[in-house]
């Protein structure tokens, strides 16, 4: 199999490079993270990110054949050849295929990604009812692996102000849980600021690439319609089946 | 004094002027297919209707607080040194003004 690998180490290099490499594949090479290892037996000069190995982690984020994915969830046998490997798009390159992902956690810890309730705690537990739980769907499942965030053309003009894909996902996901209290200052969080959420300019990207199949984009219109005091949902956000890069 | 931008205000103008700008321009296109404009003092004698001059003037209301929104989204994502956007935005906003004043006039001016 053919690979195009973008290279970069800051101490030595000016700019990011395509290095080639080529690998005979065996029949245990199911994933793009098989091949990748492999690649790194060969050279192991070449840093990226992995650990959970099965698309849990969210850790081996990066721009294949032009599209976000998690390598160890992507088939080697669904690739074009050569796989250029890319970095993340849009977030600063520590080296090779690793990125810093400093703003985007900020963004991540600015929508307050936690349960606010002052009441005193129940014995046991807050409870839900099934239907307020269902609203929860299609939001909770997001690890985080910053696909959406990576490959929103809005996030590249304004990672330090619009909070992403990623993060508006988790923020629905406070907003809309029946246990959080803070709901008011959520939205006029989002609202008060022109930057933090309505630069969403509905491009899609970030349900194009979710490698779980979610929506942010719902998400975004689901709080747009809280905010101006519209349509209370039912049920959860729309998921779709992942489509992994070719 | 400060002008504020929120999300919030331009949403709700970009959707409210969107249906109507859309469902004006039906209705235009319908009342010429049913009864053509063909000379200049028939369309005078039209547009000076109070019923057609409010149409228009809401029709041109929606028409710059929609180009507003638009023009103000294209400079908040891509003019990012903060003293250039406020110039741009300022001249945005008194470039608009200047046609609604103009709009105002000729229509004031079909009144007679």
């Amino acid at each position: 199999m053919k690979l195009s690998i973008s290279r970069y180490d800051p101490e030595r290099d000016k700019k990011p490079y395509l290095q080639d490499y080529e690998i005979e594949l065996v029949p245990t090479d199911h994933m793009l993270l098989d091949v990748l290892l492999r690649v790194k037996a060969q050279d192991n000069t070449l840093s990226f990110r992995k650990s959970c190995r099965e698309g849990v982690c969210g850790s081996d984020a990066m721009n294949i054949n032009g599209r976000n994915g998690l390598a160890c969830i992507t088939r080697v046998s669904e690739l074009r050849e050569p796989v250029v490997i890319r970095p993340l798009p849009g977030f600063p390159i520590v080296r090779d295929l690793f990125v810093d992902m400093t703003q985007f956690f900020k963004q991540y810890h600015s929508i307050k990604p936690y349960l606010v309730n002052p009441e005193s705690p129940p014995d046991r537990e807050r409870l839900q009812s099934p239907a307020e739980r269902d609203k929860l769907d299609g939001a909770y499942e997001c690890i985080l692996c910053a696909c959406c965030s990576s490959q929103c053309p809005s996030y590249w003009w304004n990672p330090d102000k619009f909070v992403g894909p990623a993060g508006l996902i988790q923020a629905y996901r406070f907003i809309f849980d029946s246990r959080d209290r803070a709901t008011k200052e959520r939205l006029d969080d989002l609202d008060n600021d022109p930057y933090r959420l309505f630069r969403c300019r509905t491009i899609m990207n970030c349900a194009e690439v979710c490698p779980k199949g979610l929506e942010p984009v719902h998400a975004i219109e689901r709080i747009r319609l809280k905010i101006a005091g519209l349509a209370e949902p039912v049920g959860g956000l729309d998921v779709h089946p992942p489509i992994s890069p070719r | 004094m400060r002008v504020r931008f929120t999300g919030l205000k331009a949403w709700w103008v970009q959707r409210v002027s969107a249906v109507y700008m859309l469902l004006f321009v039906l209705f235009l296109l319908y009342s010429f297919a049913l009864q053509p404009l063909q000379a200049f003092p028939q369309w005078h004698t039209w547009m000076a209707r109070p019923g057609t001059s409010v149409a228009f003037l809401v029709f041109f209301a929606a028409l710059l607080g929609h180009m507003w929104v638009g023009l103000r989204d294209v400079l908040l994502d891509y003019a990012r040194p903060a003293g250039l956007r406020q110039v741009l935005l300022a001249a945005v906003a008194f470039g608009l003004l200047g046609l609604g004043i103009w709009l105002l006039w000729i229509l004031l001016r079909l009144q007679g």
